[in-house]
């Protein structure tokens, strides 16, 4: 239904995913190129973007090898005089910034806008990032919305504001600004007809480098001011007027936080709500520091705001006692939420929180001692679970688990590194494996193996391939080809015959690619044919050179969806109790959800609305019990 | 409707692929529908399926995505123990509507196996029911499937908990509002079996909260 809301054409209100806002919000500015790779939590702005593709008909969309290629994507569209829009997670960033420093200073054209979500919490990140400082350290605008609401009206502001000035602006924005559903005021849909520019009535130039790469810095440096201008005015910085001489100052969803955590208190502090992350609106908060007598900065990960702030107070209120990190009111670490606001508000002015939340967290905690946990697991029928399960068997068979490194890679496989499996010893960042894979082959006197999935391969991993192959390193490489990029929710990449939106694309042929290369062998396994994998597996381990097992069979979730378009049924799988005989392989080696015991006798039962008929398991019985159920039982 | 100032906060839980983002979907525009303000925080992000996922779900007037804990008014749970994970977030003596299903999770199941005593057994709803009457005595325990399948459709388990919900006497969205959403976002096909399902819910809730 939110879809619909995205593709209305007349005023109103709707009920919206903050990302769904934003792809409303670039629509309403009329964006005429997006380009993305997929990561949590920016991932429904692709998805949305490509379901309402073919709707609109009049913007170009792809979905990007990497979010370097994206980014210089919208970056050359705006050149071209394109107003173009790109979001990725925090992370995607580290890997678009190389351009994303070059293009602050070339300056661009048409308006141009980069989402980049950080995740506290690590939720679905390798790590806390806090990616605030790009904006600081590359002189690039950077806003900050905390609603569903701001999240469209400040994408709409960005285009201005980039259109204005010649710049690329970054939207930043957390977890739980992406992932919070609200009410969302929508404005008419005007849109106009794609239609493709010349270069001679849209040209600039963008290039730097040395004198060229001065002279654009001192420019650079006065666009910051002129924008730092524009933002000491801008609306989306704003004070909300309270009691007292102590104050609040904040942005994102710690506003939200903060408010709330007033309302329990009962208590109203004045509060500067920031928009501007970058640059800060000086004049601005010089004012409201002059009022007060104690301020209190809420902002998860670094002190990046109570830092700056600290240096503005000591000039216009060196006596200023400021209440944050710093301070040991609040920690560096994890997301906020309304309890530990409160604590923080509650402490600072001596009253008591609404609710004990300690008392209540404890309580919980103990009647949760009875609890198991549920640890995040491959889905039933996940080709993934076949391909380990074969990989732990060829490592035992060739009697060398201990003498192997086992480089993994980001992905659903990341989850190699929890039970059964335990593999993992280094998972850093999309394509490390094969540099970290460089470094210990020269290094270490073991078997050194690598894993990729097949987005990661065509995302950051080639490089590295390039390069283990080019020193005739002794690698062993997995590739696990499951036909799209899965863990953020199947999206097309490079190995796939489509691109967003279901347009057609051109499937890299990746044997092709491995054999140009000059991989000393390719082999190509079933994960689903799982006892058979063993085989090829310790071969290719055991050979000198650079060697590849790719391990196809779609992603579950992918190909349950394509069954369910061709009108194919899944056919779960029975375990026949005349057979089991309690072995328990399937359990303790395998780790498939659908499987769970019965108490009274037993014998294993698999959940038959959990299981995807994949049979896996039963390769991984010793007396193949598990069996395909009789079609219509 | 909710007075000015007057939140209800409703924590959805249950495990991935239970359709808890369909079930945020169906109240979200019940409410809306309803003239009510909404706002949820969610959990999306790696898609696996049988992970512990949960939506907070704020009705009226919220300023947070995020529930503070001990003020949910209800909890949904679509399958039994992952309503005690996230027992925190309930207020003292709010209502819970959940499923007796349990799911176990792999390494539960494991230590059932390992156990050659055969004394380990897998959680069950009493033990859950026990714990989460230490929190609130409004507990509704559904045996969602066995009506789901009387309604005519095992994939209905959503809707009878969503009548269950609705039987609920200070819940803010009236009950044939709920039920028009629910019928206007599942599959054309099931209108007639989630229609029963969602009477059915509702009558199973409204015994229970009476007794």
């Amino acid at each position: 239904m939110t879809v619909e809301d995205v593709k209305r054409v007349d005023k109103g209100s709707a009920l919206m995913l903050a990302n769904e806002a934003v792809v409303r919000g670039a629509l309403e500015a009329d964006v005429k190129v997006v380009a993305f790779y997929p990561g949590s939590p920016t991932s429904e702005i692709l998805d949305t973007f490509g379901e309402v593709l073919d709707h609109f008909k009049d913007y170009k969309m792809q979905i990007a090898a990497n979010e370097k290629v994206a980014l210089e994507t919208v970056a050359g569209a705006s050149m071209a005089g394109q107003r173009s829009f790109t979001s990725m997670k925090s992370v995607g960033m580290n890997v678009a910034s190389d351009s994303m420093y070059s293009i602050a200073y070339t300056g661009l054209n048409a308006g141009c806008v980069c989402l980049i979500a950080d995740d506290p919490y690590a939720h679905s990140s390798q790590s806390e990032q806090d990616g605030r400082y790009f904006g600081m350290t590359a002189y690039v605008p950077m806003i900050e919305p905390c609603t569903a609401q701001e999240a469209l009206d400040m994408t709409k502001w960005a285009f201005e504001i980039s259109e204005k000035h010649k710049t690329l602006v970054i939207i930043r924005t957390t977890t739980r600004v992406n992932h919070q559903r609200g009410m969302v005021n929508l404005e008419k849909l005007e849109r106009t007809p794609f239609k493709k520019n010349k270069w001679k009535d849209v040209k600039g130039q963008y290039f730097t480098v040395g004198s060229v790469a001065r002279a654009h810095k001192a420019k650079l440096l006065e666009k910051s001011a002129a924008i730092q201008s524009d933002f000491e005015k801008t609306n989306f910085n704003f004070i909300v007027p309270g009691d007292g001489n102590v104050g609040i100052l904040t942005a994102g969803v710690n506003f939200l936080h903060a408010k709330e955590a007033m309302q329990n208190l009962e208590i109203k502090l004045p509060i500067f709500k920031l928009g501007t992350l970058f640059p800060l609106p000086e004049k601005k908060i010089s004012e409201y520091l002059k009022s007060l007598s104690t301020l209190i900065v809420i902002e998860e990960l670094t002190p990046y705001l109570e830092t700056q702030i600290a240096a503005i107070a000591k000039s216009v209120n060196p006596s200023l006692n400021i209440i944050g990190k710093k301070s040991g009111h609040f920690s560096e670490m994890l997301e906020y939420n309304v309890s530990i606001v409160e604590k923080v508000l509650a402490e600072v002015l001596d009253k008591k929180p609404s609710i004990d939340y300690d008392a209540v967290l404890s309580k919980a905690e103990g009647l949760k001692d009875i609890l198991p946990e549920r640890p995040p697991i491959f889905c039933p029928g996940c080709p993934h679970r076949g391909t380990l399960w074969s990989f732990r068997q060829a490592l035992q068979q060739l009697r060398i688990r201990d003498d192997i490194v086992f480089n993994n890679d980001i992905g659903c496989y990341s989850m190699a590194f929890l039970p059964p499996n335990e593999f993992s010893d280094s998972m850093l960042a999309m394509g490390a494996s094969l540099g970290i894979s460089a470094g210990m082959e020269m290094s270490l006197d073991d078997k050194v193996i690598a894993m990729v999935g097949d987005s990661t391969l065509y995302h950051a991993a080639l490089p590295g391939i390039v390069n283990l192959i080019h020193h005739n390193s002794n690698v062993t490489l997995f590739v696990l080809d499951n036909s799209v990029t899965a863990m953020t929710g199947q999206q097309f990449n490079p190995n796939s015959p489509f691109d967003a939106g279901g347009q057609p694309a051109r499937k890299i042929n990746m044997e092709k690619l491995f054999e140009a290369l000059g991989a000393d062998s390719i082999t190509i396994i079933d994960p689903y044919e799982t006892r058979d994998c063993i085989g090829p597996i310790k071969e290719a381990i055991e050979a000198d050179g650079f060697n590849v097992i790719i391990s196809r069979r779609e992603c579950a979730l992918y190909g349950d969806r394509l069954k369910k378009q061709a009108g194919e049924k899944i056919i779960p799988s029975e375990n026949v109790k005349d057979t089991c005989r309690g072995i328990y392989a399937c359990v303790k080696e395998f780790y498939c959800p659908a499987i769970t015991i019965d108490e009274a006798d037993g014998k294993m039962i698999i959940q038959q609305d959990l299981c995807d008929g994949c049979l896996e398991c039963r390769q991984v019985c010793p007396v193949d019990a598990p069996q395909h159920m009789e079609v219509g039982k | 409707m909710t007075e000015t100032g007057k939140t209800f906060n409703i924590m959805f839980a249950g495990v991935g692929g239970q359709g808890l983002m369909l079930l945020s979907a169906i109240l979200g525009k019940a409410a809306v529908d309803t003239g009510l303000r909404v706002m949820t925080g969610e959990q999306h992000g790696l898609s696996q399926r049988q992970g512990s996922i949960y939506v907070h779900f704020r009705i009226g007037d919220p300023i947070s995505p995020l529930i503070p804990y001990g003020r949910a008014d209800m909890m949904i749970a679509m399958e039994a123990s992952e309503a005690l994970r996230y027992i925190e977030y309930l207020k003292e003596d709010g209502v819970v509507i959940m499923s007796n299903r349990i799911m176990p999770s792999v390494t539960e199941t494991e230590r059932v196996v390992l156990d050659k005593q055969k004394k380990t057994k897998y959680l069950t709803v009493e033990q859950i029911v026990e714990r989460l009457k230490q929190v609130t005595k409004n507990v509704v325990l559904l045996d969602s499937l066995a009506l789901a399948i009387q309604a005519g459709n095992e994939r209905t388990e959503n809707s009878v908990l969503i009548g269950a919900t609705a039987a609920c006497k200070d819940f803010p969205i009236p009950a044939e509002e709920v039920r028009k959403a629910v019928l206007a976002l599942v599959p054309p096909k099931t209108v007639d079996a989630n229609s029963k399902a969602f009477d059915l819910g509702r009558d199973a809730g409204g015994a229970c909260l009476e007794s």
